[in-house]
């Protein structure tokens, strides 16, 4: 569970993937043509099919090196949960290791990575996906793997209880032992009234404890369905053969019918919404804050992109260098934003220095944030977002795996597996006054939620000052 | 956007390790099960009432028992008249180029009252040069997409300075990396900022469980050594001035201590021209490599509690000073950890968190350096839990220590290593860490080749020394950073106890 805004700023491309998949949330940068005239990312040729059942099939030939990544994305994620059942998609796949018909709990692990592979898998608001990286002599294996537990998931009460115990730890390591833990899941509960994206995907404690063995029938009924699902390859295979080979294995699994349809919209806010936590294990406050912006692969989702690196991507970004450098208030500051299916949102997080009062940095970050609104950004800073951008694409594209999972994203989220030849040209398409018209239009304080986390100690020092 | 969640992840604890040892827990992903039920029966101070969730194996999914061997493609290695070392890799699959360069000797040639100061010396090379201001630099390298960045980090004998871009930017990319290390001119106003923010981090750190547990480990098996020392401290950070800065990188930022890597597209003998355009002229002579002992004594096993109150679980990190980069026994000891605890397939993570629920994951690890590092395993738990979560420890560890690997688990280990190599090919910059390692350390060119060889030598038995000499329950030291009030009277159960706070210093 990689809650952490912070560690996703840093996110790795490459092996290191339990970090570096931070970057697939944000559904892909592009390219910049004036910084990068003449780089070409290579376009990759795929073959889109579905088969009978619905299954979606993408395979990408790639013979860089004796190796595939697999990637199954399922349509499913913490915005298809009901009330009383927060984190319940995050604990379904855990179960999708505990065992089918022909795998045993724990055989998962040993299969991949004592054949010299990697895995693994994640859940997050809009969808759930599983991916291996294999030697390319073990193609059968991965297919077989994924194939065998989207027919015929094997479930216990016992394997239940046992990743019940294994999420509630990953969300006390993640969060609840964690200095601004709670920040983070009160954040989106103040920034959104739908259900959908207002919980956490971790979900709750008493709502964990909730989880059934029906429930876990049920929801692999409904959403595990190969109708609702994307299978995508990337590698060093022949295309024919692997396709004859991806039949075989998926194509007697039963198509379901299609899961119901939750709307993902939010209505407009009247208001800041503003809360104040007191965390015993901060030693330092900090301010966290969110601004609705549009969804994902949408103009207004993409000039959003560039305005985000031009207020925070880099020691050269506006923030950085005038509230970390020159203002000295900050101690750290990041700007990000996601790319959801529906209503995505612009994050800002900053702890002041010691000594620095968090109502002075509050009002030197609204100072910035109004003068990129009244002013807009330059054409050199949209084009060093650009660079920014494309670079990071660039790099996402090296593995076959990532490329794989990057893939399977945009066909879920946007129904389109050939963002991965477009995005560049999308994001270079941007311009100066939409990037202004998108600050204008959203970043606006009566559509913003705000946390401000002080250290415990903090609390008290101050009710004794009142004494 | 950050709801967001792995089945699993390799633990949280910073890695200390240089690169190439992050890489080899990549590469190292191996070890077989597949331990009968029957075992676990047996595990002591379980709650016996809840049915274990067990972990088996069917054997039915298609395995291609062929291993797919590959070899690690060559490097040019050249070294300039100036006693620079140049790695050159060529990779045309993306239009890129990636450099690293190894400083030494890094963190370990800090001044004893001045713990920090390589870190800082590399921190601030991009705070300004003769030419370019700190704030000209960073608009640079944002405007290519690039990257650089240099870091010093603790335990380790070298700084590592990075750089990367679009193969077309290369010459630019060059010209701000042979800046920053020849010619930084630490300004005194940025390094007063960078105190700042340093004093800041420093906070931060000690609310972090990872960071307190390796902290604390690494004080108490490191004792009175430089490889003890986890960060700054607020004196330090106070302390370093401009002088200290341009007097460390005076004296050990020179040719003769730096290896250059590179890997992209490019030819090696273009690269290396280039390169020399920029780094021709920077002089001076390689240190005398620090000496460290090869052995160590070992000290009775103990308990250190890190208190911080209003902890949910317990952090534990335990283990033991190990070996150095080019022991021997290095190969005994990466088939043991991996059998132990290199990944999610590995025994540790069965059993504490498949069959015992105790923890969302259990890693073993080790670092390998100039001098003997160290081998640690860790896994956090719910507060309540600790009590177990130590037998599961104690009886895995004892396992290892008496029975010899079952053959079908060392088959396992061996295969996942050298199939894993496959996966290597496709990211040119852990080969080029790979090799990096192997000119650093020393070791024979063809090191990387051979490799798989002296992985498959290791048998049970050599899996049963390594156990034996670095999981050695007698001395095992043992650290728990969670909630006193909560766990002191459950360790106390297992052994001596000391008491500390967030900061290292003794409680009551």
């Amino acid at each position: 569970m990689n809650l952490m805004r912070k560690m996703r700023a840093a996110a790795i491309v490459g092996l290191g993937f339990a970090l570096g998949l931070g970057g697939v949330l944000r559904a892909a940068p592009g390219e910049n043509q004036a910084a990068s005239a003449g780089v070409k990312v290579p376009k990759l040729e795929f073959r889109d099919v579905k088969l009978d059942n619905g299954l979606r099939v993408i395979l990408v030939p790639d013979h860089s090196a004796p190796v595939y990544g697999i990637d199954v994305c399922y349509n499913v994620g913490a915005h298809n949960e009901h009330p009383g059942r927060t984190g319940f998609a995050h604990l379904f796949e855990h179960m999708m290791f505990e065992g089918s018909e022909n795998v045993a709990k724990g055989e998962h692990f040993v299969l991949v990575f004592n054949n010299g592979g990697n895995m693994n898998g994640t859940t997050n608001e809009d969808r759930t996906t599983y991916f291996e990286e294999l030697p390319k002599n073990q193609l059968d294996l991965g297919l077989f793997l994924e194939a065998d537990r989207m027919r015929a998931l094997n479930v216990t009460q016992a394997n239940l209880d046992n990743q019940r115990n294994a999420v509630q730890e990953e969300r006390r390591q993640g969060i609840d032992n964690q200095p601004y833990g709670r920040a983070q899941l009160d954040l989106d509960n103040l920034a959104y009234d739908n259900f959908a994206y207002k919980h956490s995907t971790i979900g709750s404690m008493t709502d964990l404890n909730a989880a059934s063995i029906d429930d876990v029938k049920d929801f692999f009924r409904i959403y595990y369905a190969p109708n609702n699902a994307v299978l995508t390859l990337v590698g060093d295979f022949d295309p024919d053969e692997t396709l004859a080979k991806v039949k075989k294995y998926f194509a007697a699994i039963p198509a379901q019918p299609a899961p119901p349809k939750v709307d993902l919209s939010e209505e407009a806010h009247y208001g800041e919404r503003r809360e104040v936590i007191y965390d015993p294990l901060a030693r330092l406050p900090e301010i966290d804050m969110a601004y609705h912006i549009p969804p994902g692969n949408t103009p207004e989702n993409y000039a959003a992109q560039q305005l985000t690196y031009v207020l925070g991507q880099g020691e050269s970004s506006r923030f950085y260098q005038r509230l970390v450098k020159e203002k000295q208030l900050a101690s750290q500051v990041s700007v990000q934003s996601d790319a959801r299916i529906g209503v995505s949102q612009l994050y800002i997080s900053a702890n002041p220095r010691p000594g620095v009062k968090v109502e002075d940095l509050e009002k030197a970050i609204d100072e910035e944030v109004a003068a990129v609104v009244k002013s807009g950004v330059t054409s050199d800073e949209l084009a060093k977002a650009k660079s920014q951008l494309l670079r990071q694409f660039i790099e996402r594209r090296r593995s076959a795996l990532f490329t794989a999972i990057l893939i399977g994203n945009y066909t879920v989220y946007f129904n389109d597996p050939n963002l991965i030849n477009t995005i560049v040209d999308k994001e270079q398409a941007v311009t100066v006054d939409e990037v202004n018209a998108v600050a204008k239009k959203y970043l606006v304080q009566d559509q913003r939620a705000v946390v401000i986390t002080y250290p415990a100690a903090d609390e008290k020092a101050s009710s004794k000052g009142a004494q | 956007m950050k709801n967001f969640s792995g089945i699993w992840r390799t633990s949280g604890v910073a890695i200390v390790a240089p690169a190439a040892l992050a890489t080899l827990a990549l590469l190292a992903a191996f070890a077989g099960l597949l331990l009968p039920g029957a075992a676990f029966a047996q595990g002591q101070g379980q709650d016996k009432s809840a049915p274990l969730s067990q972990v088996q194996r069917l054997n039915r999914a298609p395995v291609n028992k062929e291993v797919l061997r590959v070899q690690l493609p060559r490097p040019t290695v050249v070294k300039l008249k100036n006693g620079l070392t140049l790695v050159l890799e060529e990779d045309h699959k993306l239009p890129t180029i990636a450099f690293t360069m190894w400083i030494r000797p890094g963190q370990l040639a800090d001044p004893g009252d001045l713990p920090g100061l390589a870190s800082f010396t590399a921190g601030m090379l991009r705070e300004g040069t003769e030419k370019r201001t700190s704030e000209q630099i960073a608009s640079e390298v944002d405007s290519l997409g690039a990257t650089l960045e240099a870091s010093s980090r603790f335990g380790v004998s070298y700084t590592s300075v990075n750089a990367s871009g679009l193969i077309s930017d290369a010459a630019k990319i060059l010209d701000l990396l042979s800046d920053v290390v020849l010619h930084p001119s630490f300004p005194a106003s940025e390094l007063a900022k960078f105190k700042q923010s340093e004093g800041a981090s420093l906070e931060q750190r000690l609310s972090s469980p990872a960071f307190l547990a390796t902290q604390g480990f690494r004080r108490v098996i490191y004792g009175d050594t430089p490889m003890a020392v986890a960060s700054a401290t607020k004196e330090s950070i106070e302390k370093i001035s401009v002088e200290d800065l341009k007097r460390f990188h005076e004296k050990h930022y020179v040719p003769g201590n730096a290896i250059l890597g590179v890997t992209g597209d490019f030819t090696a003998s273009e690269m290396r021209a280039t390169i020399e355009k920029y780094f021709g002229a920077w002089t001076g002579a390689a240190e005398a490599p620090d000496k460290f002992a090869a052995a160590v004594a070992p000290q009775a096993t103990k308990i250190t509690l890190v208190d911080r109150p209003a902890s949910v679980q317990t952090f534990i990190i335990v283990g033991d000073r190990a070996i150095r980069r080019t022991d021997p026994e290095y190969y005994g000891l990466a088939v043991m950890n991996q059998v132990l605890g290199g990944g999610p397939q590995a025994r540790l993570f069965l059993d504490l968190r498949e069959e015992h629920s105790l923890t969302y994951g259990s890693y073993s690890r080790f670092n390998a350096e100039i001098y003997a590092g160290d081998w640690q395993a860790s896994a956090p738990v719910r507060t309540k839990v600790t009590g177990d979560a130590f037998d599961r420890f104690l009886y895995e560890f004892k396992k290892i220590n008496d029975e010899p690997v079952p053959q079908s688990e060392m088959d396992d280990a061996h295969r996942a290593i050298i199939a894993n190599f496959a996966l290597s090919l496709e990211q040119p910059s852990q080969i080029l860490n790979d090799w990096l390692t192997a000119q650093y350390y020393g070791l024979p060119a063809d090191y990387w080749d051979k490799y798989p060889d002296h992985i498959g030598g290791i048998d049970a038995a050599g899996v049963q020394v390594a156990a034996k000499k670095f999981v050695d329950i007698d001395h095992l030291q043992w650290i728990c950073v969670g909630d006193r009030k909560e766990i002191e009277s459950v360790l106390k159960k297992y052994g001596t106890v000391n008491v500390v706070d967030v900061t290292g210093k003794a409680e009551n």
